[in-house]
Order: structure tokens, then C-alpha cells, then sequence
């Protein structure tokens, strides 16, 4: 019995690490269609950078957050406004294009922080501790990546819903050609999107910096469980990606228990292949055409 | 016209058999790397330029026909043809169920999921025992590079026929109307789920049977040269230099590019993904259809001044816009 609870514990800590890793990844594809491959590759950098400003002059990886934030921001608008704008905007090629473009982009930030940082593993001694409930255990690192994960997808939920940028950006996600009507300015909007999706992308990884040990090219698998969450609970939903974020993570945790490492690692994989071909859109997506 | 066309290709031909013979190991090894690459830019091309679906894996099918030839070598003890012949069927094998399942997925999700796919097989590779796991399998060093190269010139060669042969049949123009419009194409009753998975397992088939040929020119086999993230996007940044869906592209943008590549991972081997991954963003931007395709326009431009720029790329050009 315990060792359900414990498995269930883990599951949410888990569903909390993956909502936080895949929001920035859903703001992007909600806006623009576009499927970030760089996505995980910033979640990467930005907890390389925590833990090499933790190792050389012991600095709180939460004190850093809004300069990772703020730098994901700028690199997000920049990668919108100079490169993604510039790419043949024929329908038949856009979407090849651009995700071909991401692609680029992932391995040139991963060359990037190969040359910065070097090859090997790094991570941030820090909240090492675990809570004890009874027999239950509750990592600390993991509870406060849940924590700010509620906090920020409370946050993003706000800033979308109750400013006029937030309406604008919902307004182009929903309905493109009816927001230009209405005199939105899209490519406006777009490099705002572009910059909150890193910005959110950064700040996960700097949170995760407590979780997990990292080196520049653990990026894709980062980016694959993002696509996986958002896939599952239905792409451009918010309410959805963090369902398909417990989903995952309750998978994860009991295949890890049952099945072994390996398995719960792929678990990301299986599950998107298998929802995508059985529900294509997702658990609350929304039905477009 | 023709016959001056045949005899190039001949003479080109002879050259390339005859001439390694004559080579020392630097030039025969850049000899080799660029067959090699113009055999897997051809291999992307087939399911990503001609059909449109664009796949980031392929490479799954490269790691799988180079253990599949270690595994033949060192258990069954048979000469490694065997083994990368084998490994090249295996792919095409398992690519029949892994195309219908991954191509009901479309753009940016097949893209993924071969992604993931290649992830996947990467790490099971790392934790099997059968396969080495991390540490990976040593083969008996072969003497010479020439087997491996002749193997791969083969391969390659193949594979430039297969595209030929695509590039002007009625399968290369069901694969194309796929890429433009894979609805309409399947009112217009073309039998897309078949000439999907039918360029599928070709796709499968060239980079299996060259894994196998890679795996004894390293002589040992570890997952990440295996399902090597580098050849990777080295071979789609050279299909896509040379230009995607053509019959030339692949080859003019693997033999430019290989050169570079080899300079750089010699003299940069930390910079060199930073800076392949750079060169296929701006080379998006600033040569989005690339080489080949800008010449053909160009030519036809020249011969022909009051066509538009839209009649100009001819097959390569997407074609009307959807509606």
C-alpha cells in the first residue's frame, strides 16, 4: 500500500516537472503551429548555467530565475524576429521549413553550450533532502519544481487571460485571419510568443537544475517528452498539457517501479505514439480542421 | 546531347573504381565519407523530398544495419557482407510495420516520432547486453578500407538509380502529389498509405545497408556512432544544400559538403555541431530550396525570359497553392 502511495506521490512530482518542461513548448505551438525542436536544448543551457554559477560562486538557482527568464526572452524574440520571420512563407514548405529550422537551431545550441560548458555532467548539490510523511518520502527538489510549475501556469493563465497581449496572443492561436481583422498585429504577437515560450523554457530549466544532472546534449529527450505531454492532452490546450503532464508522470513512475529504467524512459515515446495514432487530438484537444 | 551525358557518367563511373586503387588512406578515407553521405543524403531524400514527410530518424535504420553486421560477424562468424546485406533486409523488414504505423502521423508528428524512434532504439542499444550496451562490440580489424568503400559506392550508386528511376515514374509522381496534397491526391486515387511505406522502406533499405559497411570501417560498435547524431544532420543539411525532391541535389550537396565537414571535425571537433547546426539555419534562410533547384530556375530563366518564375523550378517547385 505504501508502495502505491509513494508510486502515486512520485507520479504527481513527476506530472509537475513535465508541466513545467512542456508549457513554454505549448505556448509556442499554440500561437504559431510551430514545433520547437530547440525547446529542450534551452531547458538544458539554462541548468548548465545555473550549475556552473552554483559551482564556481554558490549562487541560489532560484536567485537567477529572472535573469534565465529574461534571457530566454530576448533569445526567443531574436530566433522569431530574425530567423523564423525570414523563412518562404509557401504553405506547402512553411511547416517543413520552420521545424527543419528548429532542428538546426537545437543542434547549434547544443554545439553552443558543448563549447561553453564542455562535455560532462553537471548538476546543483542543493535541496538534496527529502520530506518524510510516514513511510512516504517527498524529494524537495521535486516539490518545489511542482510548486513553481502551478505558480507559473497560474501566472501565464492571467498574463493570457487579463492583459491585452495575453488576449491578442489567445486571439491569433485561435483564429488567425479573424485577429488580423480585428487589427492585432501578428507578427507582433508571434515574437512576444516566441519569447514567453523561451522565457518559460529557460526558468523550467532553471528549476530543473535541482532535479535532474545535465549535459548539452540531453536537449531532445527534453523536447520529446514537451511534444509528448502537450500531445496527449491535446495540442494548444493549457488545461490539457497538464493533464497529459500527470498522465505521463504517473506512467513514468510506475513503469520506472514495474518495468524498470529503461522501459519508463521510452515511456514518454510509446505513450505519444500510441495516443497520436488512437486520439489524434488528444485528450481536451480541440477539434480543427 | 544524351550520349555526352552517358559518357560523363561512364568515365566518372571508371574513375571511381579504378581510382582508389591508386590512392593513399587520407584521400581514400574523404573518398569514402563523401560516398558514403551522398548514399544517405539519397536515402532522406526518397521519404523526405520526393513524399514530403520529413524524418529526423533515419539514422535508426543506419545503427540498426551496423549492429545487425556486428552481431552476424562476431556470433555467426560470416564475412561482413553477409551481415550488412542482412542488416539493409532487416531494415526494409522492419520498416514495413514501423512506415504504417509512424506514416498515419503527419508533419511536425512524423517528424517526432522518427526523432524519438531513433532516440528510442539508441537507448535500448545502451542497455541491452546482447548488443554490448554501453560499452559497445569490437570487430576484427579489417586490412584494408577498399572492401568497405566499394560496398558503399555500390550502395550509393543504388540508391542514385532508385532516385532516377523515382524521379521520372508515375510512383515519383504519386509520391509528389503526396507532398503537395496528400487529400487530394488520395481522391485523385493514388494508393497513398502504399506509396507512403513503399518509399518508407527504401528510405530504410540505403542507410541499413551502408551501417553495416560504416560498423567495419570503425570496427567497433557503440550506440552513439551508431545512431550518430552528427551523421544525422550532416546528411540532411546535405540533401538539403544540394536540394530536396531532385535527382542531382543530394549528390552536389554531399560532395560540397563533406569536404567542409571533414575540415571542420578535424580542426573543430568541439564547434562542429554549433556549427552545422548554424549553416542549416541560414542556409533556410538565405537558399531555402537549395543548389540544384536555384540553377535549373536560373537556366531556365536564361532560355526562356517571359516564364515565370513559377513555370521556372519545373517538378522541384511545390506546386498550386492550396486553397
Amino acid at each position: 500500500m505504501d508502495t502505491v502511495v509513494q508510486l502515486i506521490v512520485n507520479g504527481l512530482l513527476l506530472g509537475g516537472v513535465l508541466a513545467l518542461s512542456a508549457l513554454g513548448f505549448n505556448i509556442i505551438f499554440g500561437v504559431m503551429r510551430v514545433v520547437n525542436l530547440a525547446h529542450g536544448d534551452v531547458i538544458v543551457i539554462a541548468a548548465l548555467a545555473c550549475a556552473v554559477a552554483y559551482a564556481h560562486w554558490h549562487i541560489n538557482p532560484l536567485l537567477l530565475l529572472p535573469f534565465t527568464a529574461l534571457g530566454g526572452f530576448i533569445l526567443g524574440a531574436c530566433i522569431q524576429r530574425f530567423l523564423l520571420r525570414r523563412l518562404p512563407a509557401e504553405i506547402a514548405s512553411a511547416e517543413a521549413s520552420s521545424l527543419t529550422l528548429t532542428f538546426g537551431l537545437s543542434y547549434f545550441l547544443a554545439g553552443a553550450g558543448l563549447a561553453i560548458f564542455g562535455g560532462q555532467i553537471r548538476s546543483v548539490p542543493y535541496l538534496t533532502g527529502a520530506i518524510q510523511l510516514g513511510a512516504i518520502s517527498i524529494p524537495q527538489a521535486r516539490l518545489l519544481a511542482f510548486v513553481a510549475a502551478i505558480v507559473i501556469a497560474g501566472l501565464l493563465g492571467v498574463f493570457l487571460r487579463y492583459t491585452s497581449i495575453g488576449r491578442a496572443i489567445r486571439a491569433t492561436s485561435m483564429n488567425l485571419d479573424g485577429a488580423l481583422a480585428c487589427g492585432v498585429d501578428a507578427e507582433f504577437v508571434r515574437t512576444i510568443s516566441f519569447g514567453l515560450g523561451t522565457a518559460v523554457a529557460a526558468a523550467a530549466g532553471t528549476l530543473l537544475s535541482y532535479v535532474y544532472t545535465f549535459n548539452p546534449q540531453d536537449g531532445i529527450p527534453f523536447t520529446i517528452s514537451a511534444f509528448a505531454v502537450i500531445a496527449i492532452g491535446g495540442l494548444g490546450s493549457y488545461t490539457g498539457a497538464l493533464l497529459g503532464a500527470l498522465v505521463l508522470g504517473f506512467a513514468q513512475a510506475f513503469a520506472s517501479y514495474y518495468a524498470g529504467s529503461t522501459l519508463a524512459d521510452a515511456a514518454p515515446y510509446v505513450l505519444f505514439v500510441l495516443v497520436m495514432l488512437v486520439l489524434p487530438q488528444g485528450l481536451l484537444g480541440r477539434r480543427t480542421s | 546531347m544524351k550520349i555526352a551525358g552517358w559518357a560523363i557518367a561512364a568515365v566518372a563511373l571508371i574513375v571511381l573504381i579504378v581510382g582508389p586503387l591508386h590512392l593513399n588512406g587520407y584521400w581514400l578515407n574523404l573518398l569514402y565519407q563523401t560516398v558514403l553521405f551522398v548514399g544517405l543524403a539519397y536515402g532522406f531524400n526518397i521519404i523526405s523530398g520526393y513524399a514530403g514527410y520529413f524524418s529526423f530518424g533515419q539514422i535508426a535504420f543506419f545503427g540498426v544495419g551496423a549492429y545487425a553486421t556486428g552481431l552476424v560477424v562476431l556470433n555467426l562468424h560470416w564475412d561482413w557482407t553477409i551481415g550488412a546485406l542482412l542488416g539493409g533486409v532487416l531494415c526494409g523488414v522492419l520498416a514495413v510495420p514501423i512506415g504504417a504505423v509512424m506514416l498515419r502521423l503527419r508533419g511536425p508528428f512524423f517528424a517526432l516520432g522518427m526523432l524519438g524512434l531513433a532516440q528510442t532504439a539508441r537507448v535500448f542499444a545502451s542497455s541491452s547486453t546482447a548488443l554490448g550496451s554501453g560499452s559497445g562490440m569490437y570487430l576484427p580489424p579489417g586490412s584494408s578500407l577498399l572492401p568497405v568503400y566499394y560496398w558503399t559506392l555500390a550502395v550509393a550508386g543504388g540508391a542514385f538509380a532508385i532516385t532516377w528511376w523515382i524521379d521520372r515514374s508515375a510512383f515519383g509522381l504519386r509520391l509528389q502529389a503526396i507532398r503537395e496534397d496528400e487529400a487530394i491526391a488520395a481522391t485523385l486515387g493514388v494508393a497513398t498509405t502504399r506509396a507512403k511505406v513503399t518509399a518508407f522502406v527504401i528510405s530504410a533499405i540505403i542507410p541499413g545497408l551502408l551501417g553495416g559497411g560504416y560498423a567495419w570501417f570503425l570496427t567497433y560498435i557503440e550506440p552513439s556512432s551508431a545512431f550518430s547524431a552528427r551523421v544525422d544532420l550532416q546528411s540532411i543539411v546535405m540533401a538539403i544544400l544540394g536540394g530536396i525532391g531532385t535527382l542531382w541535389g543530394p549528390l552536389v550537396g554531399a560532395v560540397l559538403m563533406t569536404q567542409v565537414s571533414e575540415a571542420l571535425w578535424a580542426n573543430f571537433p568541439q564547434a562542429y555541431l554549433m556549427i552545422f547546426g548554424g549553416l542549416l539555419v541560414v542556409l533556410l534562410i538565405v537558399l531555402p530550396r537549395g543548389i540544384v533547384p536555384a540553377i535549373t530556375a536560373r537556366m531556365q530563366k536564361r532560355a526562356s525570359p517571359s516564364a515565370g518564375a513559377g513555370m521556372a523550378m519545373g517538378s522541384t517547385q511545390p506546386g498550386p497553392e492550396r486553397s
